[in-house]
């Protein structure tokens, strides 16, 4: 594999796991807001 | 060589606002009326984002994160995935079988209470027993990875450290059980996923960027160099892929998530975690890649010590400081895991289904039990850890006697046929030969190796074949199984016999699955699976009581 291709392969990682971060950050506050909205726990 | 450490009252303030964070939230859920089985479950009807979270923060552990580095240190550009990939499949792979197994016992507690509906004492105490070693083993590994960092990173000796993490899960988890457990896990996954998205990067450049890979390119051999390494996958994926289904089975951390999600939600919560697990995990994995190029040696000769090593060596203070929060949020998620997990146990399986199995079970003796059990439980974690054993290796046993559980226990959900003996019988006949082979007190030798090459290529059959048929049905499952154990066949007689960890695991697989099918096949047993559901769960009708002291110390609205 090419020094570019090594480098990506290291990074793309760290990319995807942003990419859940994100995900589950979002699906997090729209519940914590729906629960909320519904004055009941969030669990 | 000296490392950059962070000093005693910068580690003190870290844990500090760490555990202390996590043991407010922990408080804003408490309830001044506990509920047993909310204790247990959470209430069964959990959220995407909340039980995804939890699910991928459960999975990953300190452990994982120096593991895979190791593989990738050790087998290079491939390593970390025949890590993280297999590992992140193992939840991939329970998926349909959760559906299932949370359509039989909407309101179980734990995978041994099912059992015990569906066959008896005998098969429920086997797994429950074998949960409790592995949550036990799970813990102690758990306290002596944070241990370590603490007296790698800071001034602080392992044994200081060990108590303070033990205090700090044991201190949040004790009062709200499992939902306390999820609801951390959401904070801990946040610092983790967001840790390595930093981190990694961070040492990437300041090694050198891609430079690293021209001027270290003969640190490794062509083995090391190759994305298709034979190496690594006979050495590190193979015994992994064996191990799928046996942990995400045996597991009770992964049941308890299961049974408190939301049903709609079970799938986007394990597809998300297989993702959010992978990447993480095999990320980390990657600085071992790292390492691998740059020559680094690791400290003391230990491979565990390479990722704090790296990090200490190539991050400021500040960076140092997430890193350190990372391997802490791994570390106290898996914990807090095993303690509800070992809890559950105690509540449901040894004490609501055994010993009040006659009377109806005390809801609040049940919260007293689940509480003791976890300091009992913290307490035996931090004397085992203070012994220093090989925990990891001895996990890892664990997780190959799972293997002997795995078809049984799934058949006991499909299969109307299966009774109590064919399960107990196949689990102890599939043990009886995994021990002498995998610790090497029979010579796989002539007619031995023969034999023992075909049950381990029936044994490949085995996982295929299951993991086909969790997807796709019966049908797919028995043709994927056959098709794979054929394919395996040229190459597997005379090979599979030289690697004897991975031999032990197939063997497990092969006999359990042909004794618990032969015994079956000609049984009279005719269970009616809708029995399970009356069987499972609901240990606590509403009849609440006072049990929070602590709520009241607080002085918070109850």
């Amino acid at each position: 594999m090419t020094n570019l291709a090594l480098s990506f392969y290291i990074l793309v990682w760290p990319m995807i796991v942003a990419i859940v971060l994100g995900v589950l950050v979002r699906a997090f506050v729209s519940e914590l807001r729906a629960a909320r909205r519904e004055g009941r726990p969030l669990i | 060589m000296q490392l950059q450490q962070l000093g005693t009252p910068l580690t003190l303030l870290l844990l500090a606002v760490f555990f202390g964070g996590t043991f407010l939230i922990s408080l804003s859920i408490s309830r001044k009326r506990e509920n047993a089985d909310d204790y247990m479950t959470a209430g069964n009807h959990v959220g995407f984002g909340v039980s995804a979270a939890s699910m991928t923060a459960t999975w990953i552990w300190a452990s994982s994160l120096y593991a895979s580095a190791t593989s990738g240190y050790t087998y290079g550009i491939s390593g970390p995935i025949h890590y993280g990939l297999w590992g992140a499949l193992m939840i991939l792979f329970i998926y349909p079988f959760g559906k299932r197994i949370r359509t039989l016992a909407p309101h179980a507690s734990s995978l041994a209470e099912i059992l015990n509906a569906r066959h008896g004492t005998s098969s429920q105490l086997i797994l429950a027993g074998s949960n409790i070693l592995g949550s036990t083993l799970s813990l102690t590994s758990n306290f002596i990875a944070g241990g370590a960092l603490i007296a790698m990173l800071s001034p602080l000796s392992f044994s200081t450290g060990v108590a303070i993490i033990a205090s700090g899960v044991l201190l949040y988890t004790l009062w709200s059980g499992l939902r306390a457990s999820i609801l951390t896990d959401f904070i801990q996954v946040c610092a983790m996923l967001g840790a390595v998205v930093i981190v990694v990067p961070t040492i990437f450049f300041a090694a050198g960027g891609p430079a690293i890979f021209e001027a270290g390119a003969t640190h490794l051999t062509a083995e090391q160099q190759s994305f298709f390494s034979s190496e690594a996958f006979l050495n590190q994926g193979a015994p992994y892929i064996a191990a799928v289904l046996a942990y995400a089975i045996g597991n009770q951390t992964i049941a308890q998530r299961l049974f408190a999600v939301r049903p709609d939600k079970i799938k986007a919560t394990f597809v998300t975690a297989t993702i959010g697990y992978g990447t993480t995990v095999i990320g980390v994995g990657m600085l071992g890649v790292l390492a691998l190029y740059l020559g680094v040696e690791p400290m003391n000769g230990d491979v565990n010590n390479l990722v704090p090593q790296l990090a200490a060596e190539y991050l400021g203070v500040a960076v140092l400081c997430i890193f350190f929060v990372m391997v802490i949020g791994s570390m106290a998620s898996t914990a807090d895991s095993d303690l509800s997990a070992l809890s559950s146990i105690m509540m449901t399986d040894v004490y609501g289904r055994n010993i009040a199995a006659s009377d109806r079970p005390d809801p609040r003796l049940m919260l007293l039990i689940g509480r003791a059990t976890m300091i009992v439980a913290t307490g035996a974690a931090v004397y085992f850890a203070s012994a220093r054993f090989n925990i990891l290796e001895l996990l890892v046993l664990v997780g190959a006697i799972w293997g002997a559980l795995v078809f049984p226990v799934i058949a006991s959900f499909y299969w109307n046929k299966v009774s109590n003996m064919a399960f107990t019988v196949s689990v102890l006949a599939a043990l009886a030969v995994f021990f002498p082979v995998r610790f090497g007190w029979i010579a796989l030798e002539g007619p031995v190796a023969f034999v023992s090459d075909l049950l381990a290529v029936i044994g490949v059959g085995v996982i295929a074949g299951l993991m086909a048929f969790g997807f796709f049905g019966p049908r797919v499952g028995r043709i994927a199984g056959i098709l794979a154990a054929i394919a395996v066949l040229p190459f597997g007689m005379g090979f599979l016999h030289e690697y004897t960890v991975l031999t032990a695991s197939l063997l497990a697989y092969a006999v359990s699955m042909l004794l618990c099918v032969a015994i079956s096949w000609r049984s009279s047993e005719d269970f009616d699976f809708t029995r399970i559901a009356q069987a499972t769960g609901r240990f606590d009708d509403g009849e609440d009581f006072d049990l929070a002291p602590v709520a009241a110390t607080q002085g918070r609205p109850t």
